[in-house]
This record gives structure tokens, sequence and C-alpha cells, in this order.
């Protein structure tokens, strides 16, 4: 199977200039079209390992990043998202090409991926069953993602969750993890072998890095799991690490608030969550210290055994 | 319109739910919304579902008497509203 | 012009879908998706019985286009309901136009089709009755802007658009089907007077089969924007098939085109229907349709400009021409509703002094 390091390094650059780059993520294909040498450069980090398909063939996404025109290009020069001609976003500083590639490639699944929910959640696995951490921003959900699956979790998504309507359980969609401000060091300390690009600073968010997905958690996307645990993360400094069971009927009110397409998936939505509701057990998780972070989910595994 | 009007089970309601401990989440067929709502609110959508009934004739189903307490009739007709707000019930025409 | 492009081809003829390379269903799922009409490239697919035969994940994308389409068909049920509740005091029938009209009577028309207001027809006498009701149940008018509102009053054959407060739903009120200012004004009055109920769907009414049909033809061929055009066009295709089953409509289209002055639009309709999407008209039909046709050079100038306009809006339908016809029928689109001198004015006011627009959907 042909991976973006094996096309190496001019093949690479050849087809994002050209018929463009189709880059399997997930259940996805998306071709990528950029004359950037910044995204040729991060992707063919980032994204060593992931499968690319022959020239030609069937994407789910056309994402097109592009630089500005004239003299833009010399004063502060923009990278432009267009969705197959249409530009959704507007354009950012060139220096944050990256990011943006990975907010437009979320933006597509999310608004368009009905074959499941979609849920702004990340998603983890160990022994066969998966934790959701469905968090609004702020919460530290990226920041513990990140930790859990450099201690033995397998990644299967930092920002979107995909629960399958038919049957309810998660296929992975593993990505590089995004990590803000404090974040960023606090990894680089937690995980010293991990791969980070470079920090892009004044972005909306603040200072964002996005740290590689494992080669393993790559390798195995096509590896479903069943859900065990929906916990709600909020990290707060010095707090003591704590898990609150919430009831079921609030668990699915903020399960369905944390979903993109809740709404329009109407009852089959509905049920999706309720499925997922009594198929787990749903916590409220403060937590200061990110290895007593990890020794609960490992006690979770435990108690599940 | 009637001042105590029989009210029914909005048509195309199916009151697809899931209860738990006193509370239910609950899909609304009509607008596509969803509701937190206590058990006894959702108990009383399955009587309406079962026969249209008055104010009156909950109160009584459910052994409240309102004439010994008005409170409860009032009580009950601001449920009966707020359901019907939802397009959950609605009042038969007279 | 190019080869026809895969859209077309795949509106034309549906069956086509099951030979099609995955390199061909990339490029027509594009095309499709930028037209606004993947939901019904579904549709058509299951019609013709082809769609287990088509690639699994061509089968994946057009479902979630599917759902997206089944959400909207609650939306407007629910939406017509809440429209019909408040019209209830006016007594008047409540007369459905354009998309809402297709899908409450569940026509091939309606099929797949994604609309973002709901278009009804009133008498124009009872306008501030109907604004008002609407207004009582939750609508608030919009364009508040001075000239805009006298736009669409004074000058136009709608009330401005106006949104429910909460559910953010919008509602056309038409009095007319060309404004005030146009040259020609087909009679409300008869149009009204043929509405027709929807049977099953009690208190719903569409226009007569003839006048849908004239109302989609002047609707396409004198609106600005054409930005929807083929889909607006396809519509008509699925109309005129639809209604054409019926020879009685056949022998009465062209007559009833003549009395409310619409043989022009009927005239183009049928021509670019049969010419791009294959409809099947009858040549007696085409003949009598002919009479609304304008002069040769005139004729020739429209072919060039609608031929291309009406094309998919997608990048790889697009020539240099593509977007400076769009931009022409946008100025003659308006050239047919008002008299030049206020038409200059009003695009220019449209540009410059008028609040910024909400982004597009």
């Amino acid at each position: 199977m042909l991976t973006v390091a094996g096309l190496g390094r001019d093949e690479l650059v050849a087809r994002l200039r050209g018929p463009g780059l189709r880059l399997r993520t997930g259940p996805f294909v998306t071709c990528v079209k950029s004359p950037l040498a910044l995204l040729a450069e991060t992707l063919g980090t980032m994204y060593a390992d992931y499968p690319v398909l022959g020239e030609g063939g069937l994407a789910d996404f056309h994402v097109a990043l592009s630089g500005s025109r004239g003299l833009r290009r010399l004063l502060r020069p923009q990278v432009h998202f267009h969705y197959d001609g249409m530009a959704p976003f507007q354009p950012l500083p060139l220096d944050q090409t990256f990011p943006m590639f990975e907010w437009a490639m979320n933006w597509c699944v999310s608004s368009q991926a009905h074959s499941w929910l979609v849920i702004h959640a990340a998603v983890i696995e160990k022994g066969g069953v998966a934790a959701i951490l469905p968090a609004p921003p702020g919460s530290g959900k990226s920041t513990l993602c990140a930790a859990l699956v450099n201690r033995g979790w397998r990644l299967l998504s930092d920002e979107l969750t995909l629960v399958r309507l038919d049957d309810g359980n998660i296929d992975p969609l593993p990505r590089p993890v995004s990590l803000k401000n404090a974040s960023i060091g606090i990894l680089r300390e937690y995980a010293p072998q991990a791969i980070f690009t470079r920090p892009v600073a004044d972005t909306v968010k603040g200072t964002v890095a996005h740290m590689r997905a494992s080669s393993d958690s790559v390798a195995r996307a096509g590896d479903a799991a069943s859900p065990a645990w929906i916990v709600f993360p909020q990290w707060r400094a010095g707090a003591l690490a704590e898990l609150t069971p919430v009831a079921p009927a609030r668990a699915h009110m903020r399960l369905a608030g944390n979903a993109f397409n809740y709404s329009l998936l109407g009852a089959a939505g509905f049920e999706a969550v309720a499925r997922l509701v009594g198929a787990v057990r749903t916590y409220d998780f403060c937590y200061g210290v990110l290895d007593d972070a990890v020794a609960v989910f490992e006690r979770l595994l435990l108690e599940r055994a | 319109m009637s001042s105590s009007p029989t009210w029914r089970l909005a048509p195309g309601q199916r009151l697809a739910h899931r209860c738990h401990d006193g509370e239910c989440v609950l899909f609304n067929d009509l607008t596509g919304d969803t509701h937190l709502l206590d058990q006894s609110a959702f108990d009383l959508l399955e009587v309406l579902r079962a026969a249209p009934q008055t104010a009156l004739a909950l109160l009584a189903l459910d052994g409240g008497d309102a004439a010994s307490d008005p409170a409860l009739l009032d009580d009950l007709t601001a449920l009966l509203d707020d359901l019907a707000a939802l397009e959950l019930i609605e009042a038969l025409p007279c | 012009m190019k080869e026809m492009p895969l859209l077309l081809r795949a509106l034309r003829a549906p069956a086509c879908m099951a030979r099609l390379s995955e390199d061909e269903w990339d490029l027509l799922l594009r095309q499709a998706l930028a037209s606004n009409l993947a939901a019904t490239l579904g549709l058509l697919a299951e019609e013709a019985g082809i769609s287990a035969a088509l690639p699994a994940r061509v089968r994946r994308r057009l479902a979630w286009s599917r759902t997206v389409w089944e959400r909207h068909l609650r939306a407007v049920a629910f939406e017509l309901r809440q429209i019909q509740k408040a019209l209830r005091d006016t007594g008047l029938p409540l007369i459905l136009l354009k998309g809402a009209a297709y899908t409450a009577a569940g026509l091939p028309a309606g099929g797949g089709r994604l609309f973002s207001d709901v278009d009804i027809l009133v008498p124009k006498e009872r306008l501030a009755d109907v604004e008002s009701v609407l207004m009582l149940h939750g609508w608030a008018g919009s364009h508040h802007d001075e000239y805009d509102q006298r736009y669409y009053r004074e000058w136009m054959h709608e009330l401005p658009p106006m949104q429910h407060v909460r559910r953010a739903s919008v509602i056309d009120v038409h009095h007319a089907i060309l404004p005030e200012t146009a040259a020609v004004r087909p009679d409300p009055a008869r149009l009204r007077a043929g509405a027709r109920a929807i049977p099953g769907r009690d208190g719903y009414y569409t226009l007569a089969p003839c006048d849908m049909v004239l109302h989609s033809a002047v609707h396409l061929f004198s609106e600005g924007e054409y930005h929807h055009g083929l889909r607006d066009l396809f519509d008509l295709h699925r109309l005129l098939c639809h209604f054409g089953a019926d020879p009685g409509f056949w022998a009465a289209l062209p007559a009833r085109a003549r009395e409310l002055e619409l043989a022009r639009p009927l005239c183009y309709a049928l021509r670019y229907c049969t010419r791009l999407l294959g409809t099947p008209v009858p040549a007696g039909v085409l003949d009598a349709a002919r009479a609304g046709a304008p002069n040769p050079a005139l004729l020739a100038l429209m072919d060039a400009l609608f031929l291309r306009a009406l094309q998919p809006p997608h990048p790889s339908c697009a020539d240099a021409f593509g977007a400076a016809a769009r931009a022409a029928l946008y100025i003659r689109g308006n050239w047919l509703r008002m008299p030049p001198l206020m038409l200059s004015r009003h695009l220019f006011h449209k540009a410059f002094l008028s609040p910024k627009a909400e982004p597009a959907q």
C-alpha cells in the first residue's frame, strides 16, 4: 500500500500542484491541491504514514489551499481555502497554512458525513473499548487526549467522533492532534518522542501546534471500536482527579449539544444518542495533573474487565 | 374558544423517548427538537396519547381535586399550555 | 460550447449513471453539489433502478445529500402547518408556489429539491391582512432599508421576505408573478382562480398545471439571478414530463400562455428544455410556442447567453464567457422587471448603498 512517505517528496509536490493528492483518512478520501511549499512539507511529516490513492478515482472531498496573488504575496501573504471552487472561510495569514488545512478537513467531515452521528469530541481506545471525550473549547480535551495516546491508548480521533448510525460503533478518523498555548509545552515534556509541527502564533485560538498521530493508530484506521464511556473533561489547576456520574437524560442532552449533525439527523440522531448513552457510563471528570488523569482511565479499564 | 379545552397528543407525535430515574428525553417529531422532561410531564403525554382529556379529567385521573386545591389546576393548566407551545399536544377544535 | 457536461447527461438520461467510471463520478458529484442537485441525482438513480449498480462510495455520498433533503422535508412540513395556522383567520386559501408547491404536492419536481423560502400567493388587496397575521405569529419584516422597502412594495410583486424570529424560516408573500413595473402583467386573479387543492393535504393549494409551468418559466427567464439556472430548468423539465402525460395539458399550454401574456417565456422554456434536457415536447406544441419567439437576431443572442448561463455552476463547466453571460442575464432579468431608468438606479443602489447582505448558505 502506497503512503505519503512512499511517494517521495518530488512526487508529493507534483501531485499537490497538479492532479491532486488523494489522501485516505479514516473512511474518507480527500483530494488535496496546493502549490504551497509549506503545506507539502508539513503533509510530508504529519501524514507520512497515511495511504495515498492513485491519480484519478473518486474522492469524498476536494480541498484546495492556495496563496495570495500579485502584490499581496509580498506584503502580507495569505492562505485561501477553496472547497471545489467555493470559499467557505476567510483567508488566514500564510504561516497558518497547516492549521487551516486541518480546520478545512474537519469542516468537510462535520458538514457532510451524515452516515454517522458526528460528535465534537476526542475518542480513544484500549482493550477493545472506547472512551469519548466531548468538550467545548477550553476544557482540556485535546491535552488529555494527547496524553492518553502517549500512554498506551489508541487514537481514534482528536476532534470528530464518528458514531455509526446502524450499529453504534465508532469508526476511527486518526489525524494530527491539535494543541494550544501551554499544552504544547506540557505535551513536549510528557511525550518527548512525539513529533510536533512548529507552533504557529496569533491564530484565533492562540498559539497552535499539531502532534503527529502514531503509525499504529493510522495503520489501524479500519478497526472500529465499541464505546464504553463518555467522559466530559474539565482541567482545573490543582484539581484532584475525580469522576462524577452524569444522569442518562442529562448525558443525552449534553451529547446532543456537542454533535454537529444531531438536528439534521432528526429521529435517527435521537436514537443514535439514546443508544450510545444506554451503552456507556457517562462521567464528568475534573483533573489537574495528567498522570492522575491517566491513572483514572486505567482504573476505568480495569473495572470493566 | 372554550375555557376548558379537551387536549390530545398532536397528530404525528410518536413519543420516541428514554426515561431514567424520573427524567426523560423526548424527540419531537413535528419540530425536530429534543426535550428534557420530568417523568410526570412525560406520563401526561402518554395519557393523552391513549385518549383526549380535559385538564379537570387529568387531575381526577391523578387523584386530585380542583375544588380542594385550585393551585393544582393552575399548575396543570400552565403545564398543558407549555406542552402545546412546544407542539406536543393540541386543543381539540371546539 | 464544450461537449455536454456530465451533469446534463445524467439529468437527461439517468440510466447512463450505471456506466460511469470512478473519474466521471468524481466530476459528476462535484457538478451536482455545486448545482444543488445531488439529492435529486440520488432519486433519479433510484427511479432508474440503478442504485445498486453504483460504486459504494457514490451511494454513500448520495445518501449524505438524501439525509439533508429528508431533514428539509420535515422542516417544510412543519413550516407549512405553521403558515396555515397563521392564515386561518384571514379565510384565504393557502396557495403555494415553486419549491414549496412541488414538495407539498409530492410532484417529481419536488424530489431532492431544497429551497430556502416558502412562496405563497395572495390577493393584492389582502396584503396588509396577511402581513399582520404573519407578524402576529412571529414572522418579522426584513429589508428595512427604505429603498428596499419601496423596491418590494411598490415595484415588485411581493412583500419584503419575512423571517420568523425563532425559527429563522423565511416566507415570501407574492400578489402576482411578475412585478408591477414589468411590461407584461399576467393577471393574478386568473392564476388564483385556477388554483387546485392538493389531494389529501387539507387546505393547501397549488396553481393549475399549465400555470405552474408558466410561473416556473417566468421565474427562470425573467429573474435576475441564474446561479440556480440549471436546477430551475430541471424543475421545468420535471413538471413538463409529469403533466405532459395528460394530452389535455399540451393542448391547453400555448393558449394559456397567450392568455397570460407569457408566450415569450414559454418559448424559451420549451426551447432550452428540449435542447439541454431532451424534454419530450410534442412537435405541434413547439410550433405553437415559436409564435412567442423574439426576432432571429435577439434569439441568437439569447441562445448564446442562456445556453452558457444554464450550464452547471462549476469550474469544470466554466468558460470565460460563462460569468459574463450570467452577469448579462442579471441585467437583462432586471430589465424585464423594471423600466431602464429605474433599473440603473436600482443596481447602483443594490451594489453600493444597501447594508451588507447575509452570507449565502
